[in-house]
């Protein structure tokens, strides 16, 4: 036979029906989000993997200077790297989407016949005709161009036909030494191979090539390209046909900025999942020890006739079980479905993507439905245990407090309905205390909606005031081809020497799982002495530099402290002392003199690779130019993140404010339910609705205004830190910033949606029979 | 009838300490047989529902023992206790404390669902007269009826022991003489013993055995072999 009991679990759903919905609502979409955030993030990883096979990606590409011979292509293909090398010519062309006679994009185009670094086509089709052009999906929808569509390339028009995603350009980096991606002005294109002829801008001969034998790893890969490189640059002179450029496949930020972006750790939103899971937990607990309370002599009677307490646990954990497993089975059918699509058009909305397809993902099982389960059933477990460990003679007496106060808390001498609140409040503690935890929570979230659309802002605004040069250009190399010291006769200009390290991210100084990535890069700066732009004291040690701020707080740096820096692909360490922090948090940064500089690393005395400048430079040759960074560079992150995270947090804010009301919803129910027969009861001795509402809601209002004050604080102090555990995975800077307005709403929102349930809890008292007081004493 | 079916050996038991220390068994003893209909007779504070409470392996003496069928209830660990409870006992009490979102058939079934073997609860249900409200919730029947359903709980077990803490004592006089039949009923036909804590004098008429209490210890213990049904009875 059955336990009966288990028929009560579908009858308490449905009796109680509306606040299950909204537990179940939470759960669904909590855990939809996160599986449909894991799901995404496989799915996309899947693709780009399975991609970087099926479509044939280069293990590195290289430009010479005119078109390579069949001899010398044989010679490069058989040296000690063995390799095959592919002609993967393009040329820059200019983009013109509203025949404005304005550049508007930069378009580099390729053809279509090309046997390596395919492209997946997420719209449309390849060009077949010599009119027709597919280009990157990502930039057509920035630049807002639909297939159809008719754009000018050069002086051609060409009718868009594909939206496509090349394999080596899953981000948009025009140049490899760019800063950031820019898929607004950099654009990738195919067309028919006499499409590609009949274009009349120079023709970059770039070769891609492939190894014979695949490196094992990364180091075995960095070994392989040194050593093809070496021969490229030997042959390629004695040929005369000097190398313009090379770029390993390792290194190519266009085709492994997105991947290594999209593997990052997602443990931040997780651990919000799990907050509020354990918040649904604890509302649970809570329910079903106000059930157990109020079912106490049936209890007793059950116990008293030979039901065990673990039938009886096990009864009461089938409800927030069951819940969590409908909430988890829901929640991975929209998370499988339509949050995988929210979480793929993130990425899309970011980064030029190829299409990808459904795949199965364990961490998603894991993260959303192992651990909740996990989550309620032990919090849950806890609770009812603790709750039924009494005797049953105990239940049957409804004695089912531990331990007896000896005497009434004594109260100050307030008004009678003043006390008559603040018993209230001592008597729904444990109550309270879940819904204080709760605001906290949702505060929390607030901070993070509103803090991070405005840290973004707030970077943007401000970045170009942290620039201490308005232009900092790095060059190829001092000396132009004639071997002649590049000058300008720009009056701003300042000579400085720049060159990259790596700070080794200290996987102790963090907490676990956090600061654990790569490297962190840092740029060193050379300084020249009494510099108009970074002023560095005269009296600076060997072994003294200073840093940026941003530099100092993001792995808390200190004047004193000891740094060692190393060189990416060489076991060679520097190591330095902060004599100081400079003002900087456009970036992570060391300053140092340019003697200095150029003594550590080896350089020629005087030895400079670039300029900082008030104004832009026009008399250097662009091909000695490296790197141009300004504000824009710097915000280009920014732009990139608001453009495709924006709507995001619109959405965000809302969800929140409706997920702030449903907690409080649930838990003021509770406490409302829980004083039933005490509401009844003053009912009975004449109160009117308004005053038992101005001892039941105000209390709990008084609650939630106060916590929502400290709760703001506390998770304003919160986000800051997971801010900046999250900045610790990330390269770069930037530090959590949320305006007074932003913060005046976390809290009104919160309030509103207290507003809303205070309204439905006087209806609740409103409905409260006086026979409730009278019914079942014993 | 067996002799000796339950032994209640020197039960003491009291609550409370230093000059609060209140005696509420002072030393009783006494034995059932086997099937009998026994009533636990006494006043508020006699102590007879500590002592069923203690029959019924819920509450523990601080000295003496219960045995049943020669088992020793203070020799059994809490595992034990409920194990014995679930396969030889079935309790009533004054509150019917039925579970307000079973209905009554499945409120029965509650009980059935402990036993090895339990009784047929359509059948119980036709002896109860609850034929006709199987399909109704607690809060849609009257306070007899929901004793009845209580009854119905527990001697679908088919338990040795039926143990009574004041059936009747929310019922008004009608209802409860229909509800001490029912008991009576079930001590005939199912052979269950019947142990009734009552503190209504004219009970004692349907009794096989009377023990009388007072202040903690047994007064009288009689055999009644002149007993009445419970439809004769008159208070």
């Amino acid at each position: 036979m059955k336990n009966p009991l288990i028929k009560r679990v579908p009858r308490e759903l449905k009796s109680d029906w509306h606040k299950y919905i909204v537990i179940i609502f939470f759960m669904i979409l909590m855990i939809g989000v996160i599986s449909g955030m894991y799901v995404g993030h496989d799915s996309m990883l899947s693709a780009i993997y399975s991609g970087q096979k099926d479509l044939n990606l280069e293990d590195g590409n290289f430009e010479l200077t005119s078109k390579a011979t069949a001899d010398l292509l044989d010679d490069l293909s058989d040296q000690s790297t063995k390799v095959d090398i592919y002609e993967h010519f393009y040329r820059n062309e200019s983009e013109d989407v509203d025949f404005d006679g304005e550049e508007d994009a930069t378009i580099r185009i390729y053809q279509s016949d090309s046997t390596i670094d395919q492209a997946s086509f997420l719209e449309g089709r390849a060009p077949e005709k010599d009119t027709e052009i597919a280009i990157d999906r990502m930039h057509a929808n920035n630049q807002k161009i639909n297939i159809g569509d008719t754009i000018k390339v050069g002086d051609t028009e060409f009718e868009v036909v594909g939206l496509l995603s090349y394999v080596n350009y899953l981000t948009l980096h025009e140049s490899n030494t760019d800063l950031m991606f820019d898929s607004f002005g950099f654009d990738v294109a195919m067309v028919t191979p006499s499409a590609f002829d009949d274009l009349t801008s120079r023709i970059h001969y770039n070769y891609a090539f492939t190894y014979d034998k695949t490196p094992e790893d990364e180091i075995e890969e960095a070994d392989f390209s040194d050593i093809f490189r070496e021969d490229l640059i030997e042959l390629s002179y004695a040929n005369g046909n000097p190398l313009q450029n090379y770029v390993p496949e390792y290194l190519n930020q266009a085709s492994n900025f997105a991947p290594s972006d999209i593997d990052g750790d997602t443990t931040s939103s997780s651990i919000l999942c799990y907050i509020l899971i354990g918040v649904i937990a604890f509302i649970f607990a809570i329910t079903i020890s106000n059930t157990i309370e109020k079912e106490s002599t049936v209890i007793g009677t059950l116990r008293a006739s030979g039901y065990s307490k673990r039938e009886l646990i096990v009864h009461y954990m089938s409800m927030p079980i069951i819940v969590t497993i409908i909430g988890a089975i829901l929640g991975n059918i929209l998370g499988y479905t339509a949050f995988r699509r929210i979480a793929l058009n993130l990425y899309y909305n970011s980064y030029s993507l190829p299409s990808c397809d459904l795949v199965w993902s364990n961490t998603a099982l894991i993260k959303t439905t192992i651990i909740p389960l996990f989550l309620m059933f032990f919090i849950n477990l806890f609770i009812i245990i603790k709750r039924l460990q009494l005797s049953p003679l105990r239940f049957l007496r409804n004695d089912l407090t531990k331990v007896r106060r000896e005497k009434a808390r004594r109260l100050p001498k307030w008004s009678f309905l003043a006390r008559f609140r603040l018993r209230i409040l001592f008597q729904n503690l444990p109550n309270y205390l879940v819904l204080i935890f709760g605001v906290v929570f949702i505060e929390l979230m607030l901070c993070f909606a509103f803090g991070l659309p405005d840290s973004l802002n707030y970077y943007s605004k401000t970045a170009s005031s942290m620039m201490f040069a308005d232009y900092q250009y790095v060059l190829m190399n001092p000396k132009d081809a004639m071997g002649n010291e590049i000058t300008t006769s720009e009056d701003t200009a300042e000579k400085f020497s720049s060159k990259k390290l790596m700070y080794p991210k200290d996987l102790n100084a963090t907490f676990e799982g956090y600061g654990s990535g790569e490297d962190e890069e840092v740029t060193v700066y050379g300084i020249e002495e009494n510099s108009d732009y970074i002023a560095l004291p005269e009296t600076l040690d060997a072994d003294e530099v200073y840093i940026s701020s941003a530099f100092s707080n993001k792995f808390d740096l200190e004047e004193g402290d000891t740094i060692k820096l190393h060189e990416e692909y060489e076991d060679q360490e520097y190591k330095f002392t902060v004599a100081g922090i400079i003002e900087y948090d456009g970036g992570i940064a060391v300053f140092l003199g340019n003697d200095n500089f150029n003594d550590i690393f080896d350089r020629d005395a005087d030895s400079f690779n670039g300029y900082f400048s008030q104004h832009e430079i026009t008399d250097i040759d662009e091909q000695n130019i490296a790197t141009t960074i300004t504000a824009e560079d710097i915000t280009k992150v920014t732009t990139q993140l608001q453009h495709s995270m924006g709507d995001m947090f619109v959405v965000f804010k809302f969800v929140l404010i409706a997920l702030s009301a449903a907690l409080i919803y649930l838990l003021a129910k509770i406490i409302i339910e829980r004083n039933e027969k005490s509401i009844s009861m003053v009912k009975i001795l004449g109160f009117k609705n308004r005053e038992i509402a101005s001892l039941y809601i105000l209390s709990t209002a008084i609650v939630i205004i106060l916590f929502t004050v400290i709760g703001f604080l506390i998770g304003y102090q919160l986000m800051t830190w997971i801010f900046k555990m999250f900045i610790l995975q990330m390269d770069g800077y930037f530090a959590y910033y949320m305006s007074f307005q932003s913060m005046l709403l976390s809290m009104l929102y919160l309030l509103i949606g207290y507003v809303f349930v205070s309204i439905i809890d006087f209806i609740r008292i409103k409905r409260i029979p006086m026979d409730v007081a009278l019914k079942n004493i014993d | 009838m067996t002799e000796k079916f339950l032994e209640i050996k020197d039960l003491k038991k009291s609550y409370g300490v230093g000059e609060a220390r209140q005696d509420v068994l002072r030393g009783m003893d006494f034995t059932v047989k086997k099937g009998e209909f026994c009533v636990l007779l006494g006043p508020s504070g006699s102590g007879k529902s500590t002592l069923l409470n203690i029959i019924g392996g819920i509450d523990t003496p601080d000295s003496g023992y219960v045995s049943i069928n020669q088992d020793i209830l203070e020799d059994m660990n809490e595992k034990q206790l409920t194990m014995y409870r679930r396969k030889h006992l079935g309790y009533v009490f004054q509150m019917y404390n039925l579970i307000p979102n079973l209905n009554v058939k499945e409120n029965i079934e509650v009980g059935a669902y402990l036993s090895d073997n339990p009784l047929d609860v359509e059948e119980v249900l036709t002896t109860l007269g609850l034929q006709d409200h199987k399909y109704k919730y607690p809060n849609q029947l009257s306070g007899g009826q929901q004793q009845r359903v209580s009854i119905g709980r527990a001697v679908v077990k088919n338990p040795d022991i039926l143990l009574c803490d004041e059936p009747t004592g929310a019922l008004d006089y009608k209802t409860s003489k229909e509800i001490l039949g029912l008991i009576e009923d079930c001590n005939k036909k199912y052979g269950s013993t019947v142990i009734m804590v009552t503190h209504n004098e004219a009970i004692k008429h349907m009794a096989d055995h009377v023990i009388k209490l007072r202040d903690g210890v047994v007064r009288h213990n009689d055999h009644n072999d002149n007993k009445i049904d419970a439809s004769e009875l008159e208070w």
